[in-house]
């Protein structure tokens, strides 16, 4: 179909929160699409989310395959219909920067393992478990549709250690 | 544009920053990178500021001096064109936490062995925590690592010092990703 502009903040639909898809016909094939011919294009990207091409349905696609911190473990190229977090332990700080934020990283904490639910384009329910820089960008994307940037995440500027509560 | 380094420190209390940035304000500077924290009792400003006409000291008259009487000490250094845009840092970034038994030189020893290595710190924080009879010393280190230098190089090269000052250290890269 076609790579789309990738939208940045302030662009206000990265904000709203997006529908589910109730049924899966063409559009949301074509959409499915383009998010990927999107993610291919942009070459460093591992996951690009509908609300990030202006469409404001619960669809992303993520392929952490062939990038370094996530080559050794990885489910290969997802497409992801109404995709839901079921389950999720452990935690794992990464430095994370968004094609929809430019120039700007931060540390955000995650889950480290999730268990994540949802339907491929063909149509059938998927359950998997993900792991490590996977999981983190599954999550990451997943917060596209409820209108989070990373820059909601993050957890802190420095370091937590000194914003405790003293005595 | 023309830009400049304006630092503030004084005494702790509410209302420090909005009466200095309402000066800003009205001067109309624009307020770019900025960092501002509380050091012991101390609430410090480090702004880099950019004005459209202001050139140097005197151009912001004696705009300053109302801070000056609230008792907070006020410098402003006049950058070079150029001094205000960030180089570009490359390297992961890795996060290096020292602590131990309070004792003299352990940020010196620790920032030679780095400086040394050419691994550029990005940021640091030190903080003397714990009791009176019993201090403890923590620093924690945000650094960007030269090509080619992995966690365990890092972890070796402050090896000596753990053991000569009896201090704890924990070197962990901090993966940047783009998502």
């Amino acid at each position: 179909m076609a790579v789309r502009t990738i939208r940045v903040y302030p662009d206000p639909i990265l904000k709203q929160v997006a529908e589910p898809v109730a049924e899966i016909d063409e559009s949301v094939a074509g959409v499915v699409k383009d998010l990927v011919d999107t993610m291919l294009d942009a070459g460093h990207s591992v996951g690009v989310a509908a609300p990030q091409i202006g469409v404001l349905q619960r669809i992303v696609v993520v392929d952490v395959s062939k990038s370094k911190l996530g080559k050794e473990n990885n489910h290969g190229l997802l497409e992801m219909i109404n995709p839901a977090i079921i389950d999720g332990s452990g935690s794992k700080v990464m430095r994370e920067g968004c094609m929809s934020v430019p120039d700007y990283t931060g540390n955000v904490t995650r889950a480290e393992q999730i268990v994540v639910e949802f339907t491929i384009p063909d149509g059938q329910l998927r359950v998997i478990e993900a792991s490590g820089f996977e999981a983190v960008a599954i999550q990451h994307e997943i917060d596209h549709l409820d209108g989070l940037l990373f820059l909601d995440r993050v957890s802190s500027l420095k370091t937590d250690l000194y914003r405790r509560k003293s005595k | 544009m023309n830009h400049f380094a304006l630092t503030i420190v004084g005494r702790d209390r509410p209302g420090i920053v909005s009466q200095v940035t309402e000066i800003l304000f009205k001067q109309g500077c624009n307020l770019a990178d900025s960092s501002c924290s509380i050091l012991g009792g101390q609430f410090a400003m480090i702004l880099i500021l950019g004005h459209p006409e202001f050139t140097d000291r005197k151009s912001f008259g004696d705009a300053f001096k109302p801070l000056e009487d609230a008792d907070l000490s006020v410098a402003l250094r006049v950058l070079k064109p150029g001094g205000e845009v960030r180089s570009n840092i490359e390297g992961d970034l890795c996060m290096i936490s020292v602590y131990g038994s309070d004792k003299p030189g352990i940020v010196y020893r620790v920032a030679k062995v780095l400086g040394e290595k050419q691994v550029n710190i990005t940021d640091l924080n030190t903080k003397l925590v714990g009791t009176e009879e019993r201090p403890v010393y923590v620093m924690v280190i945000e650094a960007a690592l030269p090509e080619g230098v992995e966690e365990e190089d890092v972890d070796n090269w402050l090896a000596p010092i753990r053991n000569e000052l009896q201090v704890d250290i924990s070197v962990r890269i901090i993966p940047t990703v783009e998502l």
